[in-house]
This record gives C-alpha cells, sequence and structure tokens, in this order.
C-alpha cells in the first residue's frame, strides 16, 4: 500500500469536515456547466475538418461564386433495356423526376441539369438551333431514338448525362445550402420513393453532396443511442467489480460531472460539436470511470482492513494513498491529450485533444471532492467481494496466477513481449493512408448501392475542377487558349480513373460541328476567334445564355473544366493531383493564363493529406509530452521511457490491427494514436507506482515483495480495462463503419495497453532493475515533486485554454441586458453628416454602387434621419427621410422622394426587416444605426470571443414572439460586442426558421469628435451570397445639420 | 420673333454646358448626365414607332453658400420621327421655352435652367423649372401646373412628357406649415400631337368632327401671350399633422388643354382652337396605416369645356365645372412587392345635354412592381382601366440595372378597348420596347 503522507491526510481531513457543503456545490457546479450542453452547436459538415481561412477552400468559394458550382445530389434513371433509358416511359419519369426534385426546398430551380432541361445544338439553314431534348415530351419511340441520337452526336452529354450505352441517365441537382443536405437527400429520397417507377426501371440517388451531407448524421445518429448504451454497459462492470450499488452510481455522477464540464465548456466557448466529437464523450466516460474505481477499490480494501473505523476515516485513508496515483495519471493523460490538441490542424481534432485535456482535468477535480464527500455521508456498505487483507475473488485470483507467471518465465513474458511488438511493427507497415468517404456507409446502405451502381454506368459522380484564369477579357475566345485547354482535357482524360470531362471547349466544338451542317470534321476549335465569339451569339439567341454558367464566366476570361471521377479516394488522388499539376505548371501556365485546381475532389486532397502529417506530429508530441510527465513525476528518465512501453505496446498493436485487418488510416482513425496513449498511460503508471511502494515497503525476494501488486492494484486496473473495453466494445456493435471501427480500435489499445502494463512492467523491473523503483518512497519526496509537477501541468492546461478562448466564464460576465443597454445609451451626437458608399455585390462579384450623403439629428428623443442619393446619375436626388419616434409603439413615418415622379411618397415604416433599397441590410439594421431595439428581444450572455483581435462578449437575442421575430426578419441574432466601445463587431443573424441568414461585420471603427463610429459594414446574405459593403467617410459631429434639412420639401431639393 | 441657331451653335452650346468648367469659377460644380437609347416596334404593323438617343447633360455648381445653379439640357434624336414628324411649329409653346429643331430628326432643348436660393427661412426656386403636385400616380388632378407633350399620348414618364415653365416659386414656412406661392409668366400649353403623327387623338372625346361633305377649315390657334396679364398663380399650404401629410392647393391658371370650338358659318366649319382660365381648389392627404399607405386628392375646377355632340350648339363645346379626385391605396407588405391601386372620378356639375363624355368618368387603375435579385431587376405592371367605356392602356417593364450606371430596359404598352375610347383610339399603337440608359 502506498504511504499515505501526512500533509495529504491532512488535506482530506479539511475536505471531509464539509461533505454536504461540497456535494451541494459539486451538484451546482455540474448543473452550471451542463446548462451551456444544450445551446452546442451542431457542426457535421465534412468542411468543417479545414480551416476556414484554408487557401484551397477560399479559393473554392471562389470557383463557387464565380460559376455557381455546389456539390450536387445525383439522380440516376436506369434502365437495360433494349433502348435503355430512350423508351417513352423512362425518358417521362426522368422528366417528372426533374420537376419534383427541381421543386424541393434547397435545391436550386436553375441549376438542376438533366435531359428534360438540357437543349441540343444542331444546325441549320443560317447557323445553328439550340433547342430542348424534350420540346416537347417524347410520348412515342420514334422521338425517343430522335433523343437518343441526338444525344450520341453531342459528346459532351455521353458518361456525364447519359452512360455512353444508354442505360442510365442523371438528374444532377445542385443544392443552395450544403449545410442541409442530408434533409434534402431524405426529400428527393423521398420523391423517388413516391414516383411510380415505371417495370425495368430502377432509380438511384447518390452524388457528393447526398454523401457528405447524409454520412455526418448517418454517424452521429447511431452514435447518440450506443454512446448511452456503453455508459450502461459500464455501470454493468462497476456492479461486477464491487457488488454495492454506491459503487455502481458514484461513479456515474463523476461521469456526469465529467461530461458536462467538457461539453458545457465547449457550448460556452462556441466550439461546435463535430462528428467525431460522439467519440469524446464516450473516451471521457471511460477516464472519470477509472478514476473513481482506484479510489473506490481502495475503500472497500480499507473498510476491510479497519471494519470498526468511521467511515470519514477510512475514506480519508484511502483518499490519502490514492490521491497520489490518480494524479498521475491525469497528469499523463491530459499530456498525451494535449498532444493530439497542439499537433492536430483540423479543428475538430484540436478541440477533440483540447476538450478531452479539459475532461479529465474535471474528472480528476470530482475524484478529489465530491467522491470522499460522497463517500463520508453516505454509510457505504461493505463489499462482500473485498473480505481478508487482499480481494480473493476470482478476478483478484487470476491476476495473482497471471502476475506470479508471468514474473516467474520473466524472460518468455519478454519475449512473447518483443514478438508482439515486432507483429506490430511489421503490420504498422502495411498501414494505407486512405479515406473515401463513400466507404464509411454500409455496403448494403441505399446511398452506397446507389454510388456503385452510377459510377459503374456513368464516367463518374465525383468531380475535379480546374479553373482556368486569363489575363484579360474575353481571352477565351483565342483558339490558342481554347487549344491549351483541349489539350489539358485530353491529358487528363487520359489519366487512370479519369473518365470525363466538361469545359466550354466541347461546348464551342459542338457549336462549330452544328453550323457546318454537323459535319464530324468540323468537331474542332475554330481558328478565327471571331468565328467563337459568334457561336456564342449565335447560341444566346436561340438557347438560354446562362447555359455556359457553369463554364465559363461572363466575361469570357475564367472557365471551369470539370473532369469526372467514378471514385475518389485519397491514394487514387494522391497519384493523380500532382500529375495534373504538374502538367498544368509545365505545359499549361503562361504569363497570361494560368490553371489552379479545386472542386470537392481537390479540398478532400489536400485535407486528408494534412492527415499524415498531423498524425505523426500529435504521435510524436503526445509521446514527448508522457515521457516529459513521467520523467518529472518519477524524477527518472528511465521511468519515462518504462512508462512508454505498453503505451508504445497499444500503440503497434493498434497498428497491426489496422494493418491487417484492412482498416485506413483516414480522418477518424487518425486520432487513434492520441487516444490510446492517453488511456494505455494510466495502466503504466498505476503499475509503476505500486511497483515502487510495493518494493520499498515490503521484503523478500522481488517476485515476493510485488506480490500484493496483482490482486490489489492488478485488480482495479483490470475493471479500469474492463469498463472501458466493455463500454468501447458496444461501440463494435455499430452498423455504422466508422463507429465500428473506433470501438475496435479503442479495446485493442487499452487491452494491450493493461496486459503489458500489469505485466511487462514488473518482468522489465526485475530484469533491468531501474534504480528508480528501488529509491525509498519516502527519500524520493515522491509526493512533493509529484504536486508540483501536478499543480504546473493542470496550469498550464489551464493558460492554453486561455490563449484560446478567455478567462472569464459566462456567469462571471456583465448580464445581457446590461450590455445591450450600455450599447443603446452609447453616445452618437446630436447630430452628424456624413457620406455613404455603397456597394452591392452579387454571388458572382458583379458589383453596383450608390453613393449617398446623410444627416441626422435628434428633436428631443425624437431621431430624424435623411438620406440622399449623388451617384450614379440613374438614381441621383433620390430621398429617404424617416422620423424615429421614442415610444415604440408609434410606427416610424417615412417618406421617399424619387426624383422620376417628381413626388415625395408616403411609405409603410411597418415592413422593419424589408431589406432598405437592394443592400443587405434591414430598414431597421439601418435606422438602429448598430444600438438595439430592447423591447424586441430576450436576451442572453454567452460567453467571450476574439473578433478581429478585439475581445467581445456574445449576447444572443431572441425576438420576444413569433410575430416579433417575422417582423424583424430574424429568429436569433448572435452580437460580439465589444465592452470597451460598446459596439458590436460582428452580428450573426438567422432566419425565423432558424437557417443562418447573414453575417454583418462592422470595421475600421475609430474615434470621430470623441465619438466612436463605424466607417465599413460588410453584410453578407448566407441564402442568396449577395453582398453590400457599406463605407462611411466625412463622418462630421460638429457641424450643426440644420433643422429644415428634415422637412419634406427638403427631399426635393435633394438636400 | 422665332430663334433658329445653327446646328454648329446648338452643339457648342451643349457641349459647352457639359464641358468641365474651371473650379475657380463655380464652387462644388457638379456634371453628370444620362445617356438613353430607346427603340419601339408597333406590334400591329411590325414596323419602328421610334428609335431614339437621347442626351440629358445636367451641371449643378453654386454660386455662393446659399444659391445653387441647375442646368439640364436634352438632346434627342429620333431616326424614325413618326412622333412629330417633320419640324413641329411649336406653336402651343412660349418662344422662351420652345425646343430647338435641327432638322427632323435631331431637337435640342434646355429642360430646367433655374437657380435655388435661401431669403431667411424662404426657400426660392427661380427658373425653368417642374412644379409637381398632387399625390396620384398616372391620373392628374391637381398636377396641371406644367404642361405635358401628348407625342407618345400618356405612355412616357410624366418626368420626360412633362414641359418645364419658367416660373418663381417660393415656399415659405409658417409655423408648421409651409405656404408655396407660385408664379408662372410663362405661356407654354399642352402639345397636342399634330394629325399624321403616330399617336395623333382621333377620339371624337377630344376631336370634334363634321358632318359629311361640309369643308372644315382650321383657323390658327388663340393663345394667351401676354408674360404678365396671361401668367397663371397658384398657391400650397401644407402640412405635417398627426401622421396625416395634407396640403391645400389654389390655382388661377390656364387650363393647358386647348377648347376646340366648331363655329359653323355658311362657308362650312371653322375649327378654332382658344385657352380659358380655370380656378382650381383642391387638396391633398396621406397616411400610413401597417402596411397600407393610403392617398388621394381632390379638386374643384371652374369653367372647363367639353365636347358636345348637339348639332345644334353654336360651337360644339359646353361649360361646367369639374370634380374630380383621386384615391389611392399602396400596399409593401410582401417583401419585395409593391402593390397599388387607385381610383379616379370626374363629375361635372350640372352635365349638359349632349355631352360627349359621361358626366361622371371613372378609371381605375392597379399598379405591381417587383423587386429581384436586390432591387437589380424590377418588373412592373401598371393597368388604366376606363371604367365608363371599358377600354384602357397596360404597360409592363423590366428594368435590369447591368452595372452601377447601365440599365437595360424593355416593355410593352398595349391598349384595348372600342376605338372611339381615349385609350382605344391608340389599339393599332401597341408596342414593345428595348432600351438603354447608361449615366455618367
Amino acid at each position: 500500500m502506498n504511504t499515505p503522507s501526512p500533509k495529504a491526510t491532512r488535506l482530506f481531513t479539511l475536505l471531509t469536515n464539509w461533505p454536504k457543503t461540497i456535494l451541494i456545490l459539486s451538484v451546482l457546479m455540474i448543473a452550471a456547466t451542463a446548462s451551456f450542453m444544450p445551446k452546442i452547436h451542431k457542426d457535421t459538415s465534412s468542411d468543417a475538418f479545414i480551416e476556414k481561412d484554408d487557401p484551397v477552400l477560399l479559393y473554392r468559394e471562389h470557383v463557387r461564386r464565380t460559376f455557381g458550382l455546389e456539390d450536387p445530389i445525383v439522380v440516376a434513371v436506369v434502365n437495360d433495356g433494349e433502348n435503355g433509358v430512350f423508351n417513352s416511359e423512362s425518358l417521362a419519369l426522368v422528366g417528372a423526376l426533374t420537376e419534383k426534385v427541381a421543386a424541393l426546398p434547397n435545391v436550386d430551380p436553375d441549376k438542376i441539369m438533366s435531359l428534360a432541361t438540357e437543349s441540343n445544338i444542331v444546325g441549320t439553314f443560317d447557323g445553328m438551333e439550340v433547342t430542348d431534348f424534350y420540346d416537347p415530351l417524347p410520348t412515342t419511340q420514334a422521338h425517343a431514338d430522335a433523343i437518343r441520337d441526338a444525344v450520341q452526336d453531342f459528346p459532351l452529354y455521353q458518361g456525364s448525362l447519359v452512360a455512353r450505352n444508354g442505360q442510365s441517365t442523371l438528374i444532377i441537382a445542385e443544392l443552395l445550402d450544403q449545410e442541409i443536405a442530408e434533409q434534402t437527400y431524405q426529400d428527393v429520397m423521398a420523391v423517388v420513393a413516391a414516383e411510380d417507377i415505371p417495370d425495368g426501371n430502377a432509380v438511384h440517388v447518390a452524388g457528393e453532396g447526398a454523401i457528405s451531407g447524409y454520412l455526418a448524421t448517418y454517424i452521429d445518429n447511431d452514435a447518440k443511442t450506443l454512446n448511452p448504451l456503453a455508459g450502461v454497459v459500464i455501470t454493468i462492470v462497476l456492479f461486477v467489480a464491487f457488488r454495492t450499488v454506491a459503487g455502481a452510481l458514484l461513479p456515474n455522477v463523476i461521469v456526469l460531472g465529467t461530461v458536462a464540464a467538457s461539453l458545457g465548456l465547449m457550448a460556452a466557448f462556441g466550439v461546435s460539436f463535430y462528428v467525431i466529437t460522439n467519440g469524446l464523450a464516450t473516451i471521457l466516460i471511460g477516464i472519470a470511470v477509472a478514476d473513481s474505481i482506484h479510489i473506490l477499490s481502495q475503500v472497500y480494501e480499507e473498510k476491510v482492513r479497519t471494519p470498526d473505523a468511521s467511515q470519514r476515516e477510512i475514506t480519508v485513508r484511502a483518499m490519502a494513498k490514492m490521491w497520489q496515483p490518480v494524479t498521475l495519471t491525469t497528469i499523463t493523460t491530459i499530456a498525451g491529450f494535449m498532444g493530439l490538441w497542439l499537433g492536430a490542424e483540423m479543428p475538430p481534432m484540436k478541440y477533440f485533444g483540447l476538450f478531452a485535456a479539459i475532461g479529465v482535468a474535471g474528472a480528476w477535480f470530482y475524484s478529489m471532492t465530491f467522491l470522499p464527500a460522497a463517500l463520508t455521508l453516505f454509510n457505504i456498505k461493505p463489499s462482500r467481494l473485498f473480505a481478508g487483507a487482499n480481494v480473493g475473488d476470482r478476478y483478484g485470483h487470476l491476476l495473482a496466477a497471471l502476475g506470479a507467471r508471468a514474473l516467474k518465465h520473466s524472460k518468455v513474458t519478454l519475449a512473447i513481449g518483443i514478438l508482439v511488438a515486432v507483429l506490430g511493427v511489421a503490420g504498422t507497415s502495411r498501414v494505407l493512408i486512405q479515406e473515401a468517404q463513400i466507404e464509411n456507409f454500409q455496403t448494403d446502405e441505399p446511398l452506397y448501392i446507389a454510388d456503385t451502381e452510377i459510377n459503374a454506368r456513368m464516367d463518374g459522380t465525383y468531380f475535379l475542377d480546374v479553373i482556368v484564369e486569363a489575363d484579360e477579357k474575353e481571352a477565351l475566345f483565342q483558339p490558342a487558349n481554347l487549344r491549351r485547354m483541349e489539350s489539358l482535357q485530353a491529358y487528363v482524360e487520359g489519366l487512370p480513373a479519369v473518365h470525363g470531362s466538361t469545359s466550354v471547349v466541347d461546348y464551342i466544338k459542338q457549336m462549330h460541328k452544328a453550323v457546318n451542317e454537323n459535319r464530324q470534321e468540323f468537331y474542332t476549335i475554330p481558328d478565327d476567334p471571331d468565328l467563337v465569339a459568334q457561336l456564342f451569339f449565335l447560341y444566346a439567341a436561340s438557347g438560354d445564355p446562362t447555359d455556359f454558367e457553369e463554364e465559363v464566366d461572363y466575361d469570357y476570361q475564367k472557365a471551369n473544366i470539370r473532369f469526372n471521377l467514378p471514385v475518389a479516394d485519397y491514394q487514387l488522388l494522391t497519384q493523380l493531383i500532382p500529375e495534373i499539376q504538374t502538367y498544368v505548371d509545365t505545359r499549361f501556365n503562361t504569363a497570361s493564363i494560368k490553371a489552379t485546381l479545386s472542386g470537392r475532389v481537390a479540398v478532400t486532397h489536400k485535407w486528408i493529406q494534412t492527415i499524415e502529417e498531423n498524425h505523426v506530429k500529435s504521435l510524436g508530441l503526445s509521446l514527448l509530452f508522457v515521457f516529459i510527465a513521467t520523467v518529472l513525476v518519477f524524477r527518472s528518465s528511465i521511468a519515462g521511457l518504462f512508462a512508454l512501453v505498453p503505451v508504445v505496446m497499444a500503440l503497434l498493436l493498434v497498428y497491426a490491427v489496422m494493418g491487417f485487418g484492412g482498416i485506413w488510416l483516414g480522418v477518424g482513425t487518425s486520432m487513434f494514436a492520441a487516444i490510446a496513449i492517453g488511456l494505455g498511460i494510466d495502466f503504466a503508471i498505476h503499475t509503476l507506482d505500486r511497483m515502487k511502494d510495493l518494493l520499498a515497503t515490503r521484503s523478500g525476494s522481488y517476485d515476493e515483495r510485488l506480490q500484493d501488486l496483482f490482486p490489489s492494484t492488478g485488480r482495479a486496473l483490470f475493471f479500469n480495462f474492463a469498463a472501458l473495453a466493455l463500454g468501447f466494445a458496444v461501440l463494435t456493435t455499430s452498423e455504422v463503419p466508422p463507429l465500428l471501427r473506433f470501438g475496435l480500435l479503442v479495446v485493442t489499445a487499452v487491452s494491450t495497453a493493461f496486459l503489458a502494463g500489469i505485466t511487462l512492467l514488473p518482468v522489465l523491473g526485475k530484469l533491468v532493475r531501474p534504480a528508480f523503483l528501488f529509491r525509498n518512497a519516502d527519500e524520493a519526496g515522491l509526493s512533493k515533486p509529484a504536486s508540483v509537477t501536478a499543480s504546473l501541468l493542470i496550469a498550464a492546461t489551464g493558460a492554453a485554454l486561455l490563449l484560446h478562448t478567455s478567462p472569464a466564464d459566462a456567469d462571471t460576465l456583465p448580464s445581457a441586458d446590461e450590455v445591450i443597454a450600455k450599447v443603446n445609451a452609447r453616445e452618437e451626437g446630436e447630430w452628424v453628416s456624413r457620406t455613404l458608399k455603397m456597394e452591392l455585390i452579387d454571388r458572382r462579384g458583379k458589383t453596383r454602387t450608390r453613393d449617398t450623403e446623410g444627416y441626422r439629428r435628434y428633436f428631443g428623443d425624437e431621431k430624424r434621419t435623411v438620406l440622399f442619393y449623388t451617384a450614379p446619375s440613374s438614381v441621383k436626388g433620390t430621398g429617404f427621410l424617416t422620423y424615429d419616434y421614442p415610444d415604440a409603439d408609434t410606427d416610424d413615418d417615412q417618406w421617399l422622394y424619387l426624383p422620376a415622379l417628381r413626388k415625395i411618397r408616403r411609405i409603410s415604416a411597418s415592413d422593419r426587416g424589408d431589406y432598405f433599397l437592394g443592400t443587405d441590410l434591414s430598414y431597421e439594421d439601418i435606422k438602429k444605426e448598430g444600438k438595439v431595439a430592447a423591447e424586441d428581444y430576450a436576451f442572453k450572455t454567452m460567453g467571450l470571443e476574439t473578433v478581429d483581435g478585439f475581445e467581445t462578449i456574445v449576447i444572443e437575442g431572441i425576438p420576444k414572439d413569433e410575430e416579433t421575430a417575422k417582423e424583424l426578419g430574424y429568429g436569433r441574432v448572435l452580437w460580439r460586442i465589444d465592452p470597451t466601445i460598446w459596439m458590436s463587431r460582428k452580428a450573426e443573424m438567422w432566419d425565423v426558421g432558424g437557417n443562418p441568414l447573414k453575417v454583418v461585420h462592422n470595421s475600421d471603427i475609430r474615434k470621430v469628435s470623441g465619438i466612436w463610429t463605424t466607417h465599413r459594414i460588410d453584410v453578407e446574405n448566407l441564402k442568396t451570397g449577395h453582398r453590400t459593403i457599406f463605407t462611411f467617410a466625412e463622418v462630421d459631429y460638429g457641424t450643426e445639420v440644420d433643422e429644415a434639412m428634415f422637412e419634406q420639401r427638403s427631399l426635393k431639393r435633394g438636400r | 420673333m422665332r430663334l433658329v441657331p445653327s446646328i454648329r451653335t446648338t452643339i457648342g452650346a451643349l457641349i459647352l454646358a457639359t464641358a468641365p468648367v474651371s473650379a475657380d469659377m463655380f464652387e462644388n460644380l457638379e456634371v453628370s448626365g444620362i445617356a438613353e437609347t430607346s427603340l419601339a416596334l408597333g406590334l400591329s404593323d411590325g414596323s419602328l414607332q421610334k428609335s431614339t438617343v437621347t442626351l440629358t447633360p445636367e451641371v449643378h455648381f453654386d454660386l455662393s453658400s446659399r444659391t445653387r445653379v441647375t442646368l439640364i439640357g436634352r438632346l434627342r434624336s429620333d431616326l424614325k420621327d413618326t412622333l412629330e414628324p417633320g419640324r413641329p411649329d411649336g406653336q402651343a409653346r412660349a418662344t422662351l421655352s420652345d425646343r430647338w429643331h435641327i432638322g427632323s430628326h435631331l431637337e435640342a432643348e434646355l429642360r430646367e435652367a433655374y437657380l435655388d436660393t435661401e431669403i431667411g427661412a424662404t426657400f426660392l426656386r427661380l427658373g425653368k423649372q417642374q412644379i409637381v403636385w398632387g399625390q396620384a400616380d398616372g391620373l392628374k388632378v391637381l398636377d396641371v401646373l406644367n404642361p405635358q407633350s401628348f407625342a407618345e399620348f400618356i405612355l412616357p414618364d410624366f418626368e420626360d412628357s412633362r414641359i418645364p415653365l419658367w416660373a418663381a416659386n417660393a415656399e415659405i414656412p409658417v409655423g408648421d406649415l409651409t405656404l408655396q406661392l407660385i408664379w408662372i409668366p410663362d405661356t407654354t400649353y399642352d402639345e397636342i400631337p399634330e394629325p399624321g403623327s403616330a399617336f395623333a387623338f382621333t377620339s371624337p372625346l377630344i376631336v370634334p368632327s363634321a358632318p359629311p361633305g361640309v369643308p372644315v377649315t382650321f383657323a390658327d390657334a388663340d393663345k394667351p401671350g401676354n408674360a404678365f396679364t396671361d401668367s397663371d398663380v397658384a398657391a400650397k399650404l401644407s402640412a405635417f399633422t398627426g401622421g396625416w401629410d395634407l396640403s391645400l392647393n389654389y390655382a388661377y391658371h390656364y387650363a393647358d388643354r386647348p377648347v376646340v370650338r366648331r363655329i359653323a358659318s355658311a362657308q362650312g366649319i371653322t375649327i378654332r382652337q382658344n385657352y380659358e382660365r380655370s380656378h382650381l381648389l383642391g387638396g391633398t392627404f396621406s397616411n400610413v396605416f401597417g402596411d397600407i399607405t393610403v392617398r388621394g386628392e381632390i379638386g374643384y375646377a371652374t369653367n372647363k369645356y367639353f365636347r358636345t355632340d348637339d348639332m345644334t350648339d353654336q360651337d360644339g363645346v359646353v361649360r361646367a365645372n369639374d370634380f374630380s379626385y383621386v384615391l389611392g391605396a399602396d400596399y409593401a407588405g410582401f417583401t419585395d412587392w409593391f402593390l397599388s391601386t387607385q381610383i379616379f372620378q370626374s363629375h361635372l356639375s350640372k352635365a349638359p345635354l349632349g355631352l360627349v363624355r359621361s358626366g361622371t368618368e371613372t378609371r381605375a387603375t392597379f399598379l405591381a412592381r417587383r423587386s429581384f435579385m436586390n432591387e437589380a431587376l424590377l418588373a412592373e405592371a401598371l393597368l388604366i382601366q376606363s371604367l365608363n367605356d371599358g377600354d384602357g392602356l397596360l404597360q409592363a417593364s423590366l428594368v435590369y440595372e447591368w452595372r452601377s450606371n447601365i440599365r437595360l430596359k424593355a416593355g410593352a404598352d398595349i391598349f384595348y378597348g372600342k376605338r372611339d375610347g381615349l385609350f382605344g383610339q391608340f389599339r393599332n399603337k401597341d408596342r414593345i420596347s428595348v432600351g438603354m440608359e447608361v449615366s455618367f
């Protein structure tokens, strides 16, 4: 037994003096942290895995804006009959599905593509004609045959829209918001289910949009049911271990506290709950339980030893002995997870590491406070299992036998260990770094079947986009540039796994052929740039000019080449992408034209690429931190190496399972190194600590002195292991492949770490006889450096946390109502004049500007504002006058002067949520000038956040009722209020349906005449992609603005 | 005296007006303008109705801190020249307000030229200007101070068809009220297209007809010409109180539409046109109730003349007082939509016998406007329906703001109803139009 230190005894005597107080405080703290949990924001998108400002993601966003490209959901109609899909029934089905899918919410009705929407380009006597394939809807076989012939004559659609053998065709629907892709996938599935599918036809739904959207929910849903089940299984393990109610329930309270601390703080600091955060919950359950298992075991042992001692005495004694190993394992586990935090780049993994570390600290805290308090207060019945000096149950016996045998045949044990390690190394070399989202689905999942089926028939539903950008407008009319693109297409199509491509070049060739009586020899790029321009003009004359929106921009300066791939796994991409990049660098790019890789495929490649580096980095850091922590704790570098033995064994075996089991090192699995280290180190620390104690206090041979190690510490470790292993084993029952793998690998890791810890460490101690094990415990003064290290490391965790977010807890922040009151009391001068430039930018970057002059003046509490347009000439002279009355119930009075009418129009002010004169701010936003109508909302302080380098208080506003929400157009608003200037630096708005609506960013805030003034506001409408930039200048609070300025008659005069 | 400057001097003047002037001479000089091209295609015969290029330069500068000068010119060429074929005689206009015709396809006009200044709290606008009264859209009860060109009937914006006049306009604050006093020494009246123009009037509501075989001679119009004795005066008192925008209006003026008399004699029938003075007393109101704006204007005009088909009548016109009003409601409750409806009634007191028009005339208008893409695209449909004659006009338009300074326009104007009606008379003049407007 560890010798209880007198200081620890005093501390725990003190703590158990007020068990009720501590109990109540603990419950309050758990409740406080848990209260944040409902507000946690779920982000299950796959884009979450990459830093928002990563160049690849930014460029893809740029491409998305330029060409309006989104990840599509793909519906395939398959008919293996003689005519394939070219029969009237199948074609009608395509038509019906196209129409119904286009009508779904979140499907961009302008960006749906199928035979029913596409046009054929045919030559005519005087040029060419663009006609819809479905004009009219084919009802006869003859018409269907004609469509088949037309499609066969149109290489562009071959393989991309219609299978080359004609047996399937696609409906490609682009989504407006990828975040709700899962719902849209379900909607599409419902449409398909409701459709009457004619015999011989089959319909499949797949596509990148569906996969990435659905995957997260797919995993999340299964995890939601399995995590609680893991908790139940662990409780059962606890009951088996102690056979007492207290033994089964008290650890659960600590689990609750741990999970609340970790997830509650996540919510409080605004960190999203990602797909992999599901794994965090399970790990925390295991860790929280581990601490209490060791303490409870000690309590029951003490109870057997001194049955007459008071409950408090027993508790104090047990705590005084156990606080040390529990603290040590806490430190080393934190060190392991800190490695993940610092080594990983993907936000979900970083936060996994950080909040796992926080959870571990939380588990330690409640084990040190709540547990002794509860044990003192409630009369714990002795456990029947703990009788006599050592635990006499079969688990104790089993462990004793195992330990004795391992020590007796120490060389054999070592040899087995080395053998397993060699096996592990062999397996490690076989680990494949690979990721393919589709492989995360069960093979009998409809989406998986659909993906396989469609990609087998078509050119592929995975898209690699290559963006061509020239430095001049209309450069893409130049045949030289088009040929360059053509060669690039030909080269890439020649690469393995690339099955087809689409670009504006294909359209040009088709049109060129069409205007030359459809003669095949004219399926070429014309030599004359003017002819290219004319072809587009001709097309525009009879077709829809927006047909090329996805291939070329309005100025014919940028073009998109889209390559189709039937698979998009990482191994393939690591081959493909560098090859294409080399071609682009050496043979495509010139000073005047260059190409860049983009698209979902390129983004996927980029972030999976980081997995490999991150994995090695976080693995290295975790091992290093654990080593340093152990070295500090035991004051011996040999101890550090000893502690790493079970951990490294666990890692090697995990790799072996991955290597031999064909489990890829991908997104989900890349974190195992850190998790295995974090969990595995506990076994080593507990074993080493007890070994040291036994070797110092017992007498006899090495083997005799260690005899007690196995039935007591070994037994506790066994239940620690059992709780973790069985808890995670629950996950292996999941039908979702990633969860199954997660469970399997964690079970492997903890089993190895447990077995290696309990057998290899005593054997190594016997063979190596390191000095640190044989130092006298008292001499070593273990408790002192340990406590110093503990404080240091826990402080470091805290500091790291501070660096990320901020120290204050939401509870200590000023109340939201106070903050809003301060914002609304902010001085804004009695009057002001200024100019305001508004830049209205649509999602393709087209910009319209409005120059205005604005004046405001207070008439008592009544605020009057007038705005005059000064440019462009088409709107010059437009004037807008508002009287804003202090009484909230009185509607404003508003007048608009339109120079074209030369009349002042009285306009209704009741639609406060309407957009202000074509901008992205509402009338209300404009009028309040950064203040907030306090009577409209219920406010809440959410925490702190740094915006543009300034610390801000995050305030949530929820409209007080549905009607107000509708009026404002907002269902929720989050302001980031800078408490040094009482202004919002950034606000986010959600619509009444809860969808993200707007982001308002105030910047260039500086003092003018002593008044803080925003000089720039950027507003982005997330639904439409439209943006507005408001730039204020010549702000003047000093010069009095004449009262007459706010009379109707001044509107007419233009000032 | 008629001003007939050479092409060179006219163009020179316009260039001078738009050219940058040295900043030392004028403070805050602003030069801007709009160039617009418009093409209208008649639907009945498929021929071009007009093909115009219009340049509207605008110059503003300050003479002193309280005095600002505005000059707006207009240079317009019409390759088709069917709206006002040849060089219109301009007899409805006072000399100083007339246009300069440079050949039959090109005309130049000083649209507005005024000086704004303040004397104490009184605001003065002196010079050629547009003064607009009333609350109605597309219908006129009180908006009678400036005459109008009917070269394209009522199809163009009033802004373009209204003829600016030389006037003195003072706005004087009187407590919370504003008193507007207007003196218009400009004897310019409505421009009625001559027979043979695309939109020449044919409706018997306006144009007298002679029995078959009776010779008709046209006498010169008898137009008032004395800037002082024949000038118009007007006053308006406006207030904003209790949420209501109210005004009281009075004008003593020459009605801008000529009275067309048919004088029968042994030689046949002589058509004579002259102008008559009228007192107009009226008022306007508007207020907002929730999403609905209610507005109205009301007017009582004396001494108005209307056609009669009573062949025994001496001159073919009878005199009556006209009580008319417009009531309108605008609804902006749906995002991006603007809906508006108006009802117009004109009631003649003591309606004389044989009146060609009804004693009470009723018209209704419906307007729907929807903006798209953050107001980059505006679609609008306006229906004007006569409830007496069942004829009407449907105007639909699309305006797309392609760049900050470039707007693309497309529109259709469809007339329907019986040939005798005010709108039905143009049933063969349906047109579609496209245009582009570049501002600088």
